[in-house]
């Protein structure tokens, strides 16, 4: 039975190919393909004709499934074409059989809908698995990326290193700060770690904390963690939540804290040449002249 | 097995090389504390580079001979805390507030000095 229904669909590809050509261009109108050329909508229609129709002859052939589907989605398309185009062909074969048939009864179109599921279920659950499978592996890339840059550690200049901080801290990250902080500051022997705070939005008790956890860790490793950063409104919300920051020293800016850093190292930046000089340099050469 | 403790000068150095049971803490608390009498030194480094695990009983011994150096009259600088070791007695709640630190070996010589004010 199912045989039979395979030979008349392939017999009549041609005929079913043009009604889903037909059906799938009343779709494209004010939809999702809107913005695609009409090139390449029908060139990629026959490919994806062509697949179908192969995937039918050799019961699921995978490699070009696969090939079909990586196309259409390094071209960015919507799953949604995909899933409507086989449904679409699902009901013109299923139409088409019919229409071809003379003897109709109930079991002879309970038969036709089987075997037409049974060609068209595994395509989609391919091709949708695909596609899934793309996002998951842009997702988890995502995800390593964000985490490189969750808690960068600068070593700016010998016995001084900037962590700056962007974003909201969570949990997770918290524990990753404080691990590249102490492992950076041993690698680096870093006397002084700057802990910027300039672009962590919200600081609550629980950042807070977080950031005192890693504060005195970084004591306790022998170094001196300065936090620097603090915009007004942060400072409001720490006191009034009642924190005590007061263990370790605060800067309102990366430059500040710099300066504090440098002097915690015996070290401060002087200009190579005063400006006083320089204004005498000048006179002494206009005189010459 | 006990702790050796070296002499440099005026200062006592000391490293710990081996994870240490609560047996060898007691027992290198007693023995720094008369050296620390015999020699008369002003400075103690105590060094942990090695030293994978603190636990809180250990964390207290070291924080007490800090404490006890101090009343006699030596200064103790713990140096080389790993990482992991760091995150661990933060963890337990274990700050050592009163303990000075320092990177290294180096560093803690380095800071004895200033604080000593030689």
């Amino acid at each position: 039975m199912d045989q039979q229904f395979k030979r008349i669909a392939i017999e009549h590809s041609d005929a079913i190919v043009q009604r889903w050509l037909e059906e799938i261009n009343s779709l494209k109108e004010g939809n999702y393909t809107a913005s695609i050329s009409d090139e390449l909508f029908e060139s990629t229609n026959r490919e994806f004709v062509n697949v179908i129709f192969t995937s039918i002859k050799n019961q699921g052939s995978t490699a070009a499934v696969e090939e079909f589907s990586e196309k259409i989605i390094n071209l960015g398309w919507p799953l949604s074409y995909i899933t409507d185009g086989l449904q679409v062909f699902r009901r013109e074969t299923v139409d088409y059989i019919l229409s071809q048939s003379d003897k109709v009864d109930s079991d002879f179109i309970s038969n036709v809908l089987k075997s037409v599921d049974l060609w068209v279920e595994p395509l989609i659950r391919q091709l949708v698995n695909e596609y899934s499978g793309s996002w998951e592996h842009i997702l988890s890339l995502q995800r390593v990326a964000l985490q490189e840059l969750s808690a960068p550690l600068i070593p700016v200049m010998d016995k001084i290193t900037i962590m700056p901080l962007v974003g909201t801290i969570d949990t997770e990250r918290a524990k990753l700060i404080m691990e590249n902080l102490l492992e950076g500051a041993i690698k680096h022997n870093s006397e002084v770690v700057l802990m910027d705070i300039t672009g962590v939005p919200v600081v609550d008790t629980m950042v807070a904390h977080h950031i005192i956890q890693a504060a005195e860790a970084v004591r306790l490793i022998g170094s001196t963690c300065i936090l620097v950063g603090i915009r007004p409104e942060i400072a409001q919300t720490i006191v009034n939540l009642g924190i005590d920051l007061g263990k370790f020293p605060t800067k309102s800016s990366l430059r500040k804290g710099f300066k504090t850093a440098l002097e915690i190292t015996n070290r401060k930046v002087i200009d190579l040449k005063s400006q006083e000089e320089d204004a005498e340099n000048l006179m002494g050469s206009l005189d010459g002249e | 097995m006990r702790i050796p403790i070296l002499k440099l000068h005026h200062y006592l150095l000391v490293s710990i090389q081996t994870e240490i049971d609560d047996h060898t803490a007691i027992q290198f608390q007693e023995d720094l504390l008369s050296k620390i009498h015999k020699s008369g030194s002003s400075g103690v480094v105590i060094d942990l580079t090695s030293v994978e695990m603190i636990d809180s009983f250990i964390a207290k011994v070291l924080g007490d001979v800090v404490t006890m150096s101090d009343l006699m009259g030596a200064k103790v600088v713990l140096t080389g805390i790993q990482p992991a070791v760091a995150i661990t007695l933060i963890d337990l709640g274990i700050h050592m507030k009163n303990v000075p630190t320092a990177l290294n070996l180096e560093q803690g010589l380095t800071k004895l000095h200033q604080e000593l004010g030689e």
